[in-house]
């Protein structure tokens, strides 16, 4: 009940209502490369959480984005846009090409066509570390936290660059606290479960203090009730501090309890996009999924 | 609690600077370690009163090298053959450049100008490398083949036509005659350390002779040990060894990782010049050895034995290594340091040092809270 | 015309160096992921032993020749089952400690240049312990070519003729042969090859076994030409090496392409400036301009070239 009302409230517009201040930090277009050319002076560079409750701003966009590798074409064509604060889960049959759009996104990929915009910005030649400073954060498929590091050691990285001396203990703490892994701190995060360093890894890219955190497959793996935890972390995330989501998942259950609306990818191309009831009730959706014609 | 004693005040500057030196990147954290170290230092400071400080101080500038790699190779994780490229470009820089201003200024121009060669050759070799996108084993091969490049050039510059001012670079056979390492400013003050004597009076002993080229390679070295020990501690050095972990996560983090492989590679080519410099200076002599496989590969083999992501275990393997080798004469020596290699590789792939450390300690806590050295310490004893 | 000639003899003697030098290492560092920096000792084995072959049993040369590959691969097996694998060592440690002592060297690219370079050390001492810092030395059969005023040695041609047998024969091997089809299936995919009935062990042995054969045969078709001295393979390591990185991942293809690129620098500096050292000094920088800007080798490039070509306009 409240939470459908505070999800459509959401994803309508920043929330004003966030709490937690945003830290020092060199903002989105005025990035580390000190580079600025291809800012669009028409688009307004307004941070998720910091919109005072007009019109959403276009935080992501994908202008006829393309990626072959040799002669298959993994990304075709797509033209996918997600707003600030915007919880948006990306499905779709496997092989369709949602973690590449993701890589796409991020910059571990080039594309072979299409540009990308961030902010209202072009970032389609930036190189991946600059787009983290600009404001997207990404959890790999695979779990990639350094399993010879302690999770104190792990949950420093992200945040030393951010912050010194009582604020970034503050803000290791509550990394570490926000994925259930207090009184692990020294723990050696190799030994740690699978769904540890999920969480680990989630609130790692968290802690950069994203505008838009990409998830791929945050959950494989995990029990019900992970799944529950994670998918309660997402959500406070989003709303308190009005991060954007692009999450990859299969478990429709998921998707259903954190997604303001939804992606259907298929053959690389978007196939459907609406709220996850249209979605369901689609029956060319089923039909994909099932392995009929196109 | 931090105590409000006066001797509280004193306990967090010493913490702090503990706090420093200390942290997860090196073995070593506990007030035993320092105990153990300073106990160390003395010992080779006492070391020429008892034994040859004049061939021992060999040991002392290629642990230097050592250093050097232990810090591009354990620390960022790249695995550079090439320390020697650098070793060598620091030695004949600094013999051309005072053999042409032959007195104390112009020597420790010298000196300065070969450190600062060395890094710039480091930078620009980084910069062909990381910036071109060249990984892992590629990196590896171009270092490799770098100092086979300088081996064969340097081998031929026997001809007079190579020769840089009034210093002939001397091909196969090397450049002799590199003026003695007086320090300082002409005419004001300046010290010679090389073939020169130093008159110590020690209780108990007397007046003793001692040859301050030891003591200055002691200094560099100590002083390169702690640096390097507050480099890979600091922020800087996490992302560092995050890089060596697993580079491509810690560029999604935000971490320009060319940059940091290129900023470590610069500062392990000075360092390895300053070793080449110091050596050209002791020896009054460099040659194109310096520069041909077997050497470029001893840095590996100290590296690797005494364990690469410890700094103080590449020093420990270097002169344990280089003190065996020179003073075990004959090839016997050579074949029993290859099956050293071998055998450690193979069995002890981290190196002795951290081995042991791990078996010590557990895992020692240093002595101010991980995080941050800026913070009021409370001093624990692990 | 003449100097022409010259050209080409050249380029044949550096096609020739640079292929049999790095016939044997391709072989291994493709397949097995490992790099042998003992790889020009090994060459020293297949030298030495067909010199003494000649010297001390008297055998003619060209079966002194077939003797010292056989050497040189024997032991490369040998060093494979106790270095490389592992297999000796931890049959050992499993009677007397109960686990394995060491992890096979596969794919561990940096530690395996350490460890054969230990071995590598091992076994260059040992040589000048055991035999002193040089032998007697077979002469160069076959006698010289002679063109203007310049001849050339009939015996390098015959070299560069056995490069490009060497060549034929490996890529018959690779492709027409089961043990081809196995060793490229280990080199694919090992878990796979395991999961397909494939002996993965006895392949990387015998794939050890051949490549430092080739290696021996290439000491042993240079030893008529080369000072014996247990420094000999140091000449060839580095070529070798740098030709395996810069042919890529295409074992047969990469190394004869390498082999005429890097030959070919080689060749036409060392001509231009009457020197050899020179040539070489081209030669490798080269080589480090093909690894910074081709990072695939040259047969990578290929490959990404045809696929960007597939992707169509």
């Amino acid at each position: 009940m409240s939470s459908e009302a505070e999800r459509s409230e959401a994803s309508g517009q920043a929330s004003g209502e966030t709490a937690s201040s945003e830290p020092e930090r060199s903002e989105g277009s005025k990035n580390a490369s000190g580079t600025d050319t291809t800012m669009d002076p028409n688009v307004r560079e307004t941070p998720a959480g910091k919109a005072t409750g007009d019109r959403t701003d276009t935080l992501l966009q994908t202008d006829d984005l393309v990626k072959r590798f040799g002669g298959f074409t993994a990304t075709d064509s797509v033209d996918f846009s997600v707003d600030e604060g915007e919880l948006r889960c990306l499905i779709g049959p496997n092989g369709a090409g949602k973690s590449t759009l993701l890589k796409l996104i991020v910059g571990t990929l080039e594309p072979s066509g299409g540009r990308i915009y961030y902010d209202g910005q072009e970032i389609t030649d930036m190189e991946p570390n600059e787009r983290v400073r600009s404001g997207i954060s990404m959890k790999f498929q695979v779990p990639s936290v350094y399993g010879e590091l302690s999770v104190r050691e792990n949950a420093r990285l992200p945040v030393q660059q951010l912050a010194d001396g009582a604020e970034r203990r503050r803000r290791v703490d509550e990394a570490i606290e926000n994925a259930g892994l207090a009184g692990y701190e020294d723990v050696q995060a190799s030994a740690l479960s699978h769904g540890q360093q999920q969480q680990l890894e989630i609130g790692m890219a968290a802690s950069l203090d994203p505008d838009l955190l990409l998830l791929d497959e945050p959950v494989a793996g995990l029990s019900v009730d992970e799944r529950t935890e994670i998918a309660e972390r997402i959500r406070r995330l989003n709303r308190e501090e009005g991060i954007a989501f692009i999450v990859i998942e299969h478990d429709t259950d998921f998707v259903g309890e954190i997604a303001d609306s939804v992606t259907v990818l298929h053959r690389g191309d978007v196939f459907r996009e609406g709220s996850i009831e249209e979605i369901e009730s689609d029956p060319e959706v089923r039909r994909i999924y099932l392995g009929g014609e196109q | 609690m931090a105590a409000e004693s006066a001797t509280g005040a004193d306990r967090g500057a010493l913490a702090r600077i503990r706090g420093r030196l200390e942290g997860p990147n090196t073995v070593g954290n506990s007030t035993g370690f320092w105990i153990g170290f300073a106990v160390a230092v003395l010992a080779l400071v006492a070391y020429p009163l008892v034994g040859n400080g004049e061939s021992f101080s060999l040991f002392l500038v290629l642990a230097l090298l050592g250093l050097s790699l232990s810090l591009v190779w354990g620390y960022s994780g790249v695995l550079s053959f090439g320390q020697v490229v650098f070793f060598g470009v620091g030695g004949y820089t600094f013999g051309v450049v005072s053999i042409n201003l032959p007195d104390p200024t112009g020597i420790t121009a010298a000196a300065l100008t070969g450190v600062v060669v060395g890094g710039i050759t480091a930078a620009l070799l980084g910069y062909f490398m990381f910036y071109g996108g060249v990984r892992d084993v590629y990196v590896t091969i171009i270092t490799l083949v770098s100092t086979m490049v300088l081996q064969t050039f340097m081998a031929q510059t026997a001809g007079s036509e190579w020769t840089i001012g009034e210093a002939a670079l001397g091909g196969f056979n090397g450049m002799p005659a590199i003026p003695l390492l007086e320090l300082g400013i002409t005419g004001v003050v300046s010290y010679q350390f090389v073939f020169n004597t130093l008159e110590l009076f020690v209780p108990g002993l007397g007046t003793v002779e001692v040859d301050p080229f030891y003591y200055l390679a002691l200094a560099a070295l100590v002083a390169a040990y702690l640096g390097l020990r507050v480099l890979v501690n600091s922020d800087f050095g996490r992302v560092m060894v995050a890089v060596r972990e697993d580079q491509d996560r810690t560029q999604m983090f935000g971490y320009d990782v060319k940059r940091v492989k290129l900023l470590t590679f610069t500062v392990g080519g000075a360092l390895a010049a300053l070793s080449g410099v110091l050596y050209a200076a002791r020896n009054v002599y460099i040659d194109p050895q310096v520069f041909a496989l077997w050497f470029a590969t001893l840095p590996v083999i100290w590296v690797s034995v005494g364990g690469r992501k410890s700094l103080l275990g590449a020093v420990i393997a270097t002169i344990g290594i280089e003190y065996f080798r020179l003073s075990v004469q004959g090839e016997m020596a050579l074949v029993v340091l290859g099956a050293l290699l071998l055998v450690f590789i193979l069995a002890l792939p981290g190196g002795i040092v951290p081995w042991i450390a791990g078996k010590i300690s557990g895992s020692a806590v240093p002595v101010s809270e991980l995080d941050d050295a800026d913070a009021p310490a409370e001093v624990s004893e692990s | 015309m003449v100097n022409g000639l010259n050209l080409a003899f050249q380029f044949l003697d550096s096609f020739a160096f640079v292929v049999l030098a790095a016939a044997g290492l391709a072989i291994i560092f493709g397949i097995m992921g490992v790099i042998n920096l003992a790889h020009g000792e090994f060459i020293l084995v297949g030298a030495y032993a067909t010199t003494f072959a000649v010297t001390a049993a008297g055998l003619p040369l060209p079966v002194a020749m077939v003797v010292g590959s056989l050497v040189t691969a024997l032991f490369g097996i040998a060093v494979e089952r106790t270095i490389i694998s592992g297999f000796v060592p931890n049959w050992i440690g499993q009677r007397t400690v109960g686990r394995d002592l060491i992890e096979p060297l596969y794919d561990r690219l940096a530690d395996s240049m350490v460890a054969t370079f230990g071995l590598s050390l091992v076994m260059v001492q040992s040589a000048r312990i055991l035999f002193g810092n040089s032998i007697e030395t077979v002469g160069t059969p076959f006698g010289n070519v002679a063109y203007g005023e310049f001849s050339y040695s009939t015996y390098r041609l015959v070299l560069a003729g056995v490069s490009i047998l060497v060549l034929v024969a490996a890529y018959y091997v690779f492709t027409r042969t089961t043990f081809g089809t196995r060793v490229r299936a280990t080199m694919a995919d090992e878990q796979t090859a395991k999961a397909l009935g494939v002996d993965t062990e006895r392949t990387y042995m015998l794939t050890f076994g051949i490549g430092s054969g080739l290696a021996g045969l290439t000491g042993a078709l240079f030893a008529p030409v080369l000072s014996m001295q247990p420094t000999l393979g140091d000449q060839f390591l580095i070529e070798a090496f740098v030709a395996v990185v810069v042919g890529g991942p295409s074992v047969v293809l990469g190394t004869a392409l390498s082999g005429g690129v890097l030959g070919a620098v080689s060749a036409t500096v060392t001509n231009l400036t009457d020197s050899t050292t020179f040539g070489r000094i081209a030669l490798l920088l080269a080589a480090m301009l093909a690894l910074r800007f081709l990072p695939g080798g040259i047969t990578g490039f290929i490959e990404r070239v045809r696929s960007r070509r597939q992707e169509g306009e």
